[in-house]
């Protein structure tokens, strides 16, 4: 996928109003946005795009879609997944967020199957500072620059982006990963995209689950890249409530809540430490280290 | 959404898992009613664990301890809560106990199937004993006789308990499931089954196309645990919402307002960082997508959450982190001001009142003033663009930045000072 010119995008559940009016922003911008698609809705145009009944219904009029976003409701997902990959579209991006688990494992089954990039369930899209737009990141928070941004939450790569702007590091690019406890291209195939792509220097992650810390690590165990990472855990110290991943940490704590299971938060932060990685306490912290491990490395 | 004993066992019925014959009681004296032979188990249905250890699971041999039981329990609360439904059922006499559970693994994007040949209510031998078999395809009965086997079974009950977890195989898919639990499941002399307790979970994001749960009967509890999203289909598109955030801590000194959720955990762990206690958090959330609509909505959401604020007597200051667009802003900032405003004038008619402490004053000609205290808390807006509205904001009672960082070192100040 090449980011960079992504073209002929559709979105899929155009008639919602979020997907609306994310059409209309990036449409403004100069996104190339070809169309809509809305079943029983063809025919009809929203914010001066026409809406088709099916995917390849678009096809047929303008030839082949790259990349699709879909904003349909949580149940439609699956089905709006399949009918893109269908039609051939092996880029997705899903802005819905809370789809039943069994749909979002049977879509990411069905993505690897076909070699489908699936971004999301409940991504925010991608940004490259004043060249791309796709999705409902607001483009103005962010400038160019050499920093790959992933991040799970809008509020918090926007956080993060005004430090790196005001300390004129900018961004190469943001990806918003999605906040579904189940998620299809995950931190691990994003670091590996910025480590090969030449406009990004240093990478930083907005972590807020363990289990997207764990494959940071498995990716860093694995590659011996030069790009100094970066990683912000937030929301350690908020008295959320935990959210366990796996089978038996899950039937654990559903059989006993008085069981102890460890805090693993400082052992995190200890095991990301060993392998090299970089902890920022705070946003600005972000920046400082950053600039540091750019001139350890130059 | 968790279901009770009795709401599980219901499902486990349907696609023929063994259960005990039972009835379910709303009121003590229906125990008259009962068609199963004594001795008879009375088991309180509530979500919490632990009810046996609790005096929730009551053996009874005749009417008169039956009814005098379920009054009991009926009576008892186990960790907060009071059962509105008691199980009566049948005794069963077993043999040995098994495990046998699966669990949506988030980590590995499959169900997994979980199993233990010690199953009951020791927790620590049944997890230690605890066998599982990743279902990374299709389900096919040879995952459970994987599981089985790991877990030492041997002979009749490799495939009779293989049957078993295909039925709950069954449940788990076709209803959405995150958690399907047999514990026990009891095995006669005979080597029959039963499962004797049981309990399921049915993912949040996915009730609303579970048509099962129209037929059970949620107990209040059931229903205000759950995500209130799974009630109300309805998006409230075009709305400003502001919630509490479940986080609270005595003796907190700052009270916090924020506009996302994870923007809350920032300014809390900022917070936390330069040990300042935190002692409430509020989210207002804006889905307004069309500039500048609703604005009127914006400040009654605002003063409705600053009006509660005052009920927490500890706080010093109350800090805002919003991210939104400037029309936004500077509405909150003309509320904060008007409410220090009207603060202010409270202050001074309160001080009115004392010297005119004769005279009667009707509470309802100023109904603000029945709640507003001397007591006056600072403000720390952290707000974009802020040069902009720096005009409004003005007072040595409210501080204005655009940075956040900046924004939590004056909060902290402040409460350092005082």
């Amino acid at each position: 996928m090449n980011w960079f010119h992504p073209n002929k995008v559709i979105i899929q559940g155009i008639t919602d109003d979020r997907a609306a009016f994310c059409a209309l922003q990036m449409k403004t911008y100069g996104t190339d946005i070809i169309a809509g698609v809305c079943p029983g809705k063809g025919g009809t145009t929203v914010e001066g795009l026409p809406v088709f009944d099916l995917v390849e219904q678009v096809q047929t009029e303008f030839g082949k879609v790259e990349i699709s976003l879909i904003f349909v409701d949580p149940y439609q997902v699956l089905d709006a997944a399949k009918e893109a990959i269908a039609a051939g579209i092996r880029c997705i991006i899903v802005f819905t967020s809370k789809v039943p688990p069994q749909d979002t494992i049977a879509l990411l089954k069905c993505a690897q199957q076909t070699n489908t990039l699936v971004l999301g369930p409940g991504s925010h899209g991608i940004v490259i500072p004043q060249q791309v737009w796709l999705g409902n990141l607001q483009p103005q928070f962010y400038q160019p620059g050499i920093v790959g941004l992933i991040t799970s939450s809008r509020h918090l790569g926007y956080e993060v982006a005004a430090e790196l702007n005001v300390a004129q590091i900018g961004q190469s690019m943001i990806v918003s990963v999605g906040n579904d406890r189940i998620i299809g291209s995950d931190l691990a195939y994003w670091l590996a995209t910025f480590n090969e792509d030449p406009h990004t220097k240093a990478i930083v992650v907005i972590g807020q689950r363990i289990s997207q810390v764990d494959s940071i690590i498995a990716y860093k165990q694995n590659h011996a890249d030069k790009k100094p990472i970066v990683v912000y855990l937030v929301g350690l110290k908020a008295p959320q409530t935990k959210i366990y991943q796996d089978a038996v940490t899950i039937i654990t704590n559903h059989l006993s809540a008085s069981i102890p299971i460890a805090n693993r938060d400082r052992q995190t932060a200890t095991k990301l430490r060993k392998i090299g990685l970089k902890i920022a306490k705070s946003p600005s912290d972000i920046t400082h280290l950053i600039k540091q491990a750019l001139a350890d490395n130059s | 959404m968790e279901l009770l004993e009795y709401q599980a066992k219901e499902l486990f019925r349907i696609v023929g898992i063994p259960i005990l014959p039972s009835l379910t009681i709303q009121d003590a004296r229906k125990i008259k009613q009962l068609q199963i032979p004594y001795p008879v188990v009375l088991k309180s249905q509530v979500r919490s664990g632990g009810r046996g250890k609790a005096g929730g699971i009551r053996f009874v041999a005749n009417t008169i301890d039956a009814i005098a039981a379920a009054r009991s329990i009926f009576n008892l609360s186990i960790l907060g809560e009071y059962p509105e439904v008691i199980l009566a059922e049948a005794h069963y006499n077993t043999e040995r106990e098994l495990f046998l559970a699966i669990v949506l693994d988030y980590d590995l994007k499959c169900p997994v199937l979980l199993g233990s040949a010690r199953g009951g209510m020791n927790i620590d031998s049944l997890l230690s004993n605890l066998q599982q078999v990743a279902v990374t395809d299709e389900f096919t009965l040879f995952y459970a006789r994987q599981l089985a086997t790991r877990m030492g079974l041997s002979g009749n009950l490799i495939c009779s308990v293989s049957e078993i977890m295909a039925k709950m195989y069954r449940l788990f898919k076709e209803q959405d499931l995150d958690l399907i639990e047999i514990n026990p499941l009891g095995v006669n002399n005979k080597g029959e089954l039963m499962a004797l307790d049981g309990r399921i979970k049915i993912n949040d994001h996915a009730l609303a196309r579970q048509p099962i749960i129209e037929t059970l009967n949620f107990s209040s509890q059931q229903r205000a645990s759950a995500d209130h999203s799974v009630w109300t289909t309805n998006k409230n598109f075009s709305q400003v919402n502001w919630r509490w955030l479940d986080w609270h801590q005595k003796n907190g000194k700052i009270g916090m307002i924020c506009s996302s959720f994870d923007s809350a955990l920032l300014t809390w762990d900022l917070l936390d960082q330069n040990k300042v206690v935190t002692a409430c958090g509020a989210l207002i959330e804006n889905s307004l997508v069309t500039e500048g609509d609703n604005l009127q909505l914006y400040r009654e959401q605002l003063l409705s959450i600053l009006r509660q604020l005052e009920s927490f007597a500890e706080i010093k200051v109350i800090i805002l982190n919003i991210w939104d667009i400037e029309a936004v802003n500077r509405q909150i900032a003309q509320t904060v001001v008007d409410y220090c405003q009207v603060l202010e004038e409270a202050a001074e008619l309160a001080t009115s009142k004392q010297i005119l402490v004769d005279e009667e004053i009707d509470p309802s000609q100023s109904p603000q003033v029945s709640v507003v205290t001397h007591r006056k808390p600072y403000f720390v807006l952290r707000l974009l663009n802020h040069s902009n509205i720096n005009d409004l904001a003005s007072s040595e009672q409210i501080y204005l930045s655009s940075s956040l960082e900046d924004s939590i070192h004056q909060a902290i100040a402040i409460v350092k000072s005082s």
